[in-house]
């Protein structure tokens, strides 16, 4: 079996690329993508410590933050739709404004 | 043998995240980050939890990928506008941290000792089957389960009301009987 830490390790990695990812995009989608990779790595955290502690109780709240990423989606496709839709530009940049 | 599978995997999940932040072309960044969803799902078999593997599959790599396509094609988004970066240091200051980020993750995770023997601790999962996930879903995570059942009912109202449109003029409909008692003016205000 392989050990955890290089689990930990691997999440580390995902995670940190996600975050570079999402410093350096400037198109909302992609930004959006990158805080669904890092939302993963945070979920193989779980299931890796899950094995190593023999305990069901982190696998189960992966399944709940699953459940939470999907409705997380929903909501922030609609919230890039809506801006979309105001100002047709995805890029952030443009979307500096908070007035309407 | 184990090894291999898993660095096998885990390149293939690397590959796939670098894939989501390198494309300029929002499509295949978004087939990138299936990749690297799919091999996660595999890495969760290897890690006893085969119930949360095929979720992933069937709502990440299925329902939410799906949706962030359509959402995609539906705003035709997948090329940038101009890529004009406004702040220069950004990139270079986010990849050194980034790098820095993942040396000291990476290093901390070869600190963890593991509190007991692999093998002992794996067959205490039972696999990770819907069973055992399950029981532990009704009994000790009841409540965020009711929690997350209302979270679930508001994001979907919420969805609806954010991409609902507007009616031209904030004009509202009147109803037939409205029609025959008011002229449209007084129905406006």
């Amino acid at each position: 079996m392989v050990e955890t830490s290089y689990y930990i390790a691997l999440a580390g990695i995902l995670f940190s690329i996600g975050a570079v990812g999402f410093l350096m995009r400037r198109s909302v989608i992609q930004m959006f993508l990158c805080v669904e990779l890092m939302l993963n790595s945070a979920n193989l955290v779980l299931v890796a410590f899950a094995r190593a502690w023999g305990n069901l109780e982190a696998q189960t709240a992966v399944f709940i933050i699953l459940t939470l990423a999907a409705a997380e989606v929903a909501i922030g496709l609609a919230i890039i739709v809506a801006i979309f839709r105001k100002r047709v530009s995805t890029n952030v940049d443009e979307l500096s404004s908070l007035k309407g | 043998m184990n090894m291999v599978v898993f660095v096998l995997l885990a390149l293939l999940a690397i590959v796939g995240a670098f894939g989501v932040i390198l494309w300029k072309n929002a499509i295949y960044s978004a087939l990138s980050l299936v990749g690297t969803l799919l091999s996660l799902a595999c890495i969760f078999v290897t890690l006893e939890a085969q119930f949360l593997a095929s979720v992933q599959v069937i709502v990440y790599a299925g329902a939410i990928m799906v949706l962030f396509l359509f959402v995609i094609m539906l705003l035709n988004a997948q090329y940038p506008s101009d890529e004009v970066d406004p702040l220069e240091w950004v990139a270079p200051a986010a990849i050194a941290g980034g790098i820095v980020l993942a040396g000291a993750i990476a290093y901390t995770a070869f600190l963890f000792k593991a509190p007991k023997p692999l093998e002992e601790a794996a067959k205490a999962l039972q696999g990770g089957t819907p069973g055992p996930v399950g029981e532990t879903l009704f009994t000790k995570f009841l409540l965020p389960f009711e929690a997350v059942s209302l979270l679930l009912i508001v994001a979907v109202v919420g969805a609806v009301a954010l991409v609902k449109r507007e009616p031209e003029g904030k004009q509202v409909r009147e109803t037939l009987e409205e029609r025959a008692t008011h002229t449209p003016e007084e129905v406006v205000a």
